[in-house]
């Protein structure tokens, strides 16, 4: 298959109601060979497993990278000075940032909105929103701007606004613009990164202001706090929003989403931590044994890997870093999988670099 | 069954608040109770010990000692005595580790403590070992005593059996009350050495207890660490550090940090008949205690230009690696364990991808072996039979390439002819390298080591000195005074 052949194909696929195993894994298996074919790095894993377009007969045995990889390699099946963007991620290994080449966003706006409008506008047609993040003109490599910018344009009314940006959070606009909310009567949204929420709270604990947004507000959250804010605990977190702008935490919706997708993952509210959280019909999650790879029985901890088919000209299939387990209707997210230090008196990975960071 | 740790003279048993740890491995389990003192027992423990070593173990001739830990270790040998079949029963369960590693692994360590073994760890660190016992002439004139502290207090941490032994045995030796503190992953050899030691010499088992604490958290800790002397503390960099600021200024902190070993291989020991030899050496230097010893080794230099290339010495080794596990099946692992590995092995995998790098061994197999072609610093493997060999084109490349890592650095497993093994150990000295064995050695130090370079023995001891003139002095006193 061409480029356009593939992304013809996964318009296509997104646009069903919905997709059956069988027909995911025939589509997986397409989107598989075209990587094998057109990315270089990863054919190269791929047969370092022993796995080809030709053994493999199961999405379930296409091999999943590291996602540390995304650092280390260029993956990506068009060449990488073509794309249209290239996302990154904000967290670095000794400087190097993981990278996702995008030669049309096409697929992956695609992808975004229609997942968004189904799990978080729920039939709605537009939203009132504030955004807790910086704009897509002020971070164009951020795939977090980039999502959050198409939300407000796609699904946001016209009077929604961004209250962050390049001098930092803006309260004094802010403040205002949820009284306002609070007086019309009609729900409004608000959306950012975890860490962007935390100073809200502060200022807002620190001067015992409340608000009681309108029936039928949401809140988005996603990413979690990643050293740039203090550190919450998940009931600590969602108690804090329900208490602040008044949004029970059954309305508060976490988004689980990566750089190294193109697509995102989110659960149906946060009433209870951890949260079910799923995704549409072209992505596909498994909890698998890190050593082996092997699927764990539903209720097992173990390791996310994702499949998304959206992901096509990087890799679809990643290990990711997270830990989880399968359970109805989703996974449970449960936080970063942690090497361990050593039993013994060796030194071990983890206390090493905490040496060599000083 | 419940198997009760410790060894608490001067307390009942029933007076005390057990905590129980069950541990399952190879199909059985075991319930470990712990001690958990309050903080009136842990001032009275305190006490016990402080006083008792002071009237009866300081005035011990140090033989005497040597020779009650000798009748102990005997015991412990000997493979009908009820406490050996305990230890060899119950360390595999408790530790994870396989039967035959515990087995060869307690007999190889205790072997070293024999009274032979005992004076020669005297004579390493004190040219007159009776000075131990009273004062002693100087070749520099005047007299010289050695006195252990009063109360030293061991931390102890990690799973490998009976590594508590070293420095009971090093405080005992300079006749310190001693108080140790058992790791929850090996809480048993220390108390089974104790209690045995008390039936054997009665009055030494006053002198020395052995108890538990949760660190950082209970109340007893603070009671300890206010009155030990000395602290021999083991662990690693977060756990020493938050310790060492809990003591006193006064007290003196002996710690040892977590190390991590290399292998360093010349060509002169690469050739068809040596290179299969030293490979299983190295597989059995990993697979023991898998790579959780301080000695352990985690990566070994290959130096090209021998017979044996280094990528065929790396096929060497995982082959060894492979027939060794059905004999000495790996611990089962974590879920923290297990993502190391992982983790390791993708990141390995991402340079073979680059083709800088070779991965031997399946993820479903027990050992992985990565060889690179490029010369790479010394840093962490995955642990658990986890190892790279990194090819070079000179040994005269290996100092520079471990010498970033000095603070972690311990031993060197080294195969090379003499004159480069006095050369290579000149310069790994240098750097902070402290011991060099043999491979096939690396996880058994000899008796009397000089553990991370320092002297056990004499890093215990404070010296009374009296001056030549001091005495001189004297004898201007002295009824027979002209």
């Amino acid at each position: 298959m061409t480029q356009a052949e593939i992304i013809e194909a996964l318009l296509a696929f997104i646009a069903l109601p919905d997709a059956s195993e069988a027909e995911f894994e025939a589509m997986a298996l397409k989107v598989f060979a075209y990587q094998f074919r057109n990315n270089e790095p990863y054919r190269r894993f791929a047969l370092q497993r022993g796995r080809t377009p030709l053994s493999v007969r199961r999405w379930r045995d296409i091999p999943a990278v590291p996602i540390t990889a995304f650092k280390d390699l260029t993956l990506s099946c068009s060449p990488p000075e073509q794309a249209e963007r290239v996302f990154m991620t904000s967290g670095t290994t000794q400087g190097v940032r993981g990278r996702s080449y995008h030669p049309t966003l096409a697929v992956w706006k695609r992808s975004m909105l229609r997942n968004f409008r189904k799990r978080f506008m729920r039939g709605r047609e537009r939203l009132r929103m504030g955004i807790l993040f910086p704009d897509e003109t002020e971070l164009p490599n951020s795939s977090l701007a980039t999502y959050l910018s198409l939300a407000k344009r796609e699904c946001g009314t016209p009077d929604s606004e961004t209250f962050i940006n390049a001098t930092g959070l803006d309260l004094d606009r802010l403040l205002p613009a949820l009284e306002r909310a609070e007086a019309s009567g009609e729900p409004y949204a608000l959306l950012g990164a975890s860490y962007s929420f935390v100073p809200v709270l502060d200022a807002l604990a620190a001067s015992g202001r409340r608000f009681a947004l309108p029936e039928g507000s949401l809140i988005l959250d996603t990413g979690g706090f990643k050293g740039q804010s203090r550190e919450l605990g998940p009931d600590e977190f969602y108690d804090g929003l329900a208490a602040a702008f008044g949004v029970p935490r059954s309305s508060c919706i976490n988004m689980y989403g990566m750089t190294e997708l193109s697509s995102q993952l989110y659960d149906d509210g946060n009433a209870v931590c951890p949260s079910v959280k799923s995704g549409p019909h072209w992505i596909r999650s498994r909890v698998v044994d890190p050593l082996t790879g092997v699927d764990l029985p539903e209720g097992e901890r173990g390791v996310i890997v994702h499949h998304d088919l959206a992901h096509f000209n990087c890799v679809s299939a990643i290990l990711t870093e997270d830990a989880g387990e399968i359970v109805p209707g989703g996974f449970k997210l449960l936080g970063r999988v942690d090497g361990e230090d050593s039993k013994g008196c060796s030194v071990a990975v983890a206390e090493f670099l905490a040496a060599a960071r000083g | 069954m419940i198997e009760h740790a410790g060894h608490l003279p001067g307390l009942s048993r029933e007076a005390l608040r057990w905590r129980e740890v069950s541990h399952h491995a190879w199909g059985e389990s075991a319930i470990i109770a712990l001690p958990e003192l309050d903080e009136a027992q842990a001032a009275a423990l305190c006490t016990h010990v402080r006083g008792n070593a002071r009237t009866r173990l300081k005035q011990m001739p140090v033989a005497r000692i040597a020779a009650a830990i000798d009748a102990t270790i005997a015991r412990l040998l000997d493979r009908t005595h009820p406490l050996r079949r305990k230890a060899e029963h119950l360390l595999p369960i408790v530790t994870g580790y396989d039967r035959e590693t515990v087995r060869l692994g307690l007999t190889g360590y205790l072997k070293t403590f024999r009274r032979p073994q005992l004076l020669r760890f005297l004579a390493e660190d004190f040219a007159n070992p009776a000075m131990l016992d009273g004062f002693q002439p100087t070749p520099k004139g005047g007299y010289l005593c050695a006195h252990g502290p009063d109360l030293l207090l061991h931390v102890w941490a990690g799973n490998v059996p009976a590594l508590s032994l070293w420095s009971l045995i090093c405080g005992l030796l300079v006749k310190a009350g001693s108080i140790g503190k058992l790791a929850s992953a090996e809480p048993l050899t220390a108390s089974w050495f104790a209690s045995l030691l008390a039936e054997i010499d009665p009055e030494i088992g006053e002198c020395l207890a052995i108890t538990w604490w949760k660190g950082g958290e209970a109340a007893a800790e603070p009671v300890f660490l206010r009155e030990a002397d000395t602290v021999m503390a083991y662990g690693g960099n977060d756990t020493l550090t938050a310790l060492r600021a809990k003591l006193p200024i006064t007290t003196r902190f002996l710690p040892h940090g977590h190390k991590i070993g290399f292998g360093v291989i010349g060509r002169e020991a690469l050739d068809s008949r040596k290179a299969p030899a030293l490979a299983r050496l190295a597989a059995h230097d990993v697979a023991r205690y898998e790579q959780q010893g301080c000695y352990s080794p985690q990566l070994l230099f290959v130096e090209r230009g021998g017979r044996v290339a280094p990528a065929e010495f790396a096929r060497h080794v995982a082959q060894e690696l492979a027939a060794l596990a059905p004999h000495h099946p790996r611990r089962a692992l974590s879920q923290g364990e297990a993502a190391s590995i992982a983790t390791w092995r993708g990141a390995q995998e991402i340079c073979a991808m680059e083709g800088a790098a070779e991965l031997l061994g399946e993820p479903s197999d027990s050992w992985s072996v990565v060889h690179v072609e490029t010369p790479e610093a010394l840093s962490p493997t995955g642990l658990n039979r986890t190892l790279k060999l990194v090819a070079l084109d000179s040994l005269d490349d290996v100092p520079a390439l471990v010498a970033p890592q000095r603070s972690f650095l311990q031993t060197a497993g080294v195969a090379a002819a003499p004159e480069r093994l006095f050369r290579l150990a000149q310069q790994l000295g240098e750097i902070g390298v402290s011991r060099i064995a043999p491979l096939g050695r690396m996880t058994a130090p000899e008796a009397g080591w000089h553990h991370d370079g320092r002297f056990s023995l004499l890093d215990l001891v404070t010296l009374t000195e009296i001056e030549q003139s001091a005495e001189a002095a004297a004898e201007g006193f002295a009824p027979y005074v002209d």
